[in-house]
């Protein structure tokens, strides 16, 4: 917020303020940051992309001697096209995973295997404890963690997963609660 | 067809032709469905989260399903 220096960065998956809406948007309430997974942390799909790609190349060497050449295209055509799908498929996977912290509540927008969707949201005034993890080499070097926000009752619990600057949102969470109490 | 045409249909060849053929059909299909889902749960994702980005989404999943279309017509007529 005020005194938070980190600005919109990592690849468009922290954002402050950013210019964005979602379904259940309320009247008055105000976005103050977004969080998407820390691209870091796609990296294992992307190392199985080209890792598919090579396979490919390696395998035309072998199928030579079992199908014609029009034939050795069309399977190449399928296998690029189904190796781009995996691409995008992931892409998305990371794009509609959000963690959205307003001036009211923190919403949590889970888009799972890309057919499966989840809100859920805790109101400011019903969150508990929040905790951040974050540990190892990469997630010290890169500095990204997991934070869980625990509510009150039986009220769903929020997780993101792998955001970047996890202590800074975390702040900017406290500071929206102690607004919130008046403090 | 002749009875020559109708006799090579079953030879060594033939059979590997006709397997190539259903094997892309069938994987086309499955891609061109697999293409329709995915492009529907965009305009859902694209009503529940809005960005600046998300005319790139959706203009690539519609390219995607363009593609898939394309394949089928390729997997169907031109193999």
């Amino acid at each position: 917020m005020e005194n938070n220096n980190k600005k919109s960065s990592v690849f468009y998956s922290y954002c402050l303020n950013p210019q964005i809406d979602f379904e259940t948007h309320g009247e008055g309430e105000k976005i103050i940051l977004l969080l998407r997974s820390h691209p870091f942390t796609q990296i294992g799909w992307i190392l199985n992309s080209i890792f598919f790609f090579i396979l490919l190349f390696i395998s035309n060497f072998f199928i030579q001697s079992f199908f014609n050449l029009g034939q050795i295209f069309i399977i190449n055509l399928f296998f690029i096209i189904f190796i781009l799908s995996y691409v995008w498929f992931n892409i998305l996977s990371w794009y509609f995973n959000v963690g959205i912290i307003t001036n009211k509540r923190v919403v949590d927008i889970d888009l799972h295997a890309v057919i499966y969707k989840e809100i859920s949201d805790a109101q400011l005034g019903k969150i508990e404890d929040i905790t951040v993890k974050s540990g190892g080499y990469l997630q010290s070097l890169f500095d990204y963690g997991s934070i869980f926000i625990q509510t009150a009752g039986a009220a769903v619990n929020i997780e993101f997963n792998n955001v970047p600057h996890p202590t800074d949102a975390v702040q900017i969470i406290n500071q929206l609660i102690s607004k919130k109490h008046g403090f | 067809m002749d009875f020559k045409d109708f006799l090579a249909a079953f030879s060594i060849q033939g059979i590997n032709n006709i397997f190539f053929k259903t094997i892309m059909i069938v994987s086309a299909v499955s891609y061109f469905f697999y293409a329709l889902v995915i492009s529907k749960q965009v305009k859902t994702m694209d009503k529940t989260l809005q960005d600046k980005y998300n005319w790139v989404v959706l203009l690539i999943t519609s390219l995607q399903v363009t593609v898939s279309l394309i394949l089928l017509i390729l997997a169907i007529f031109l193999i």
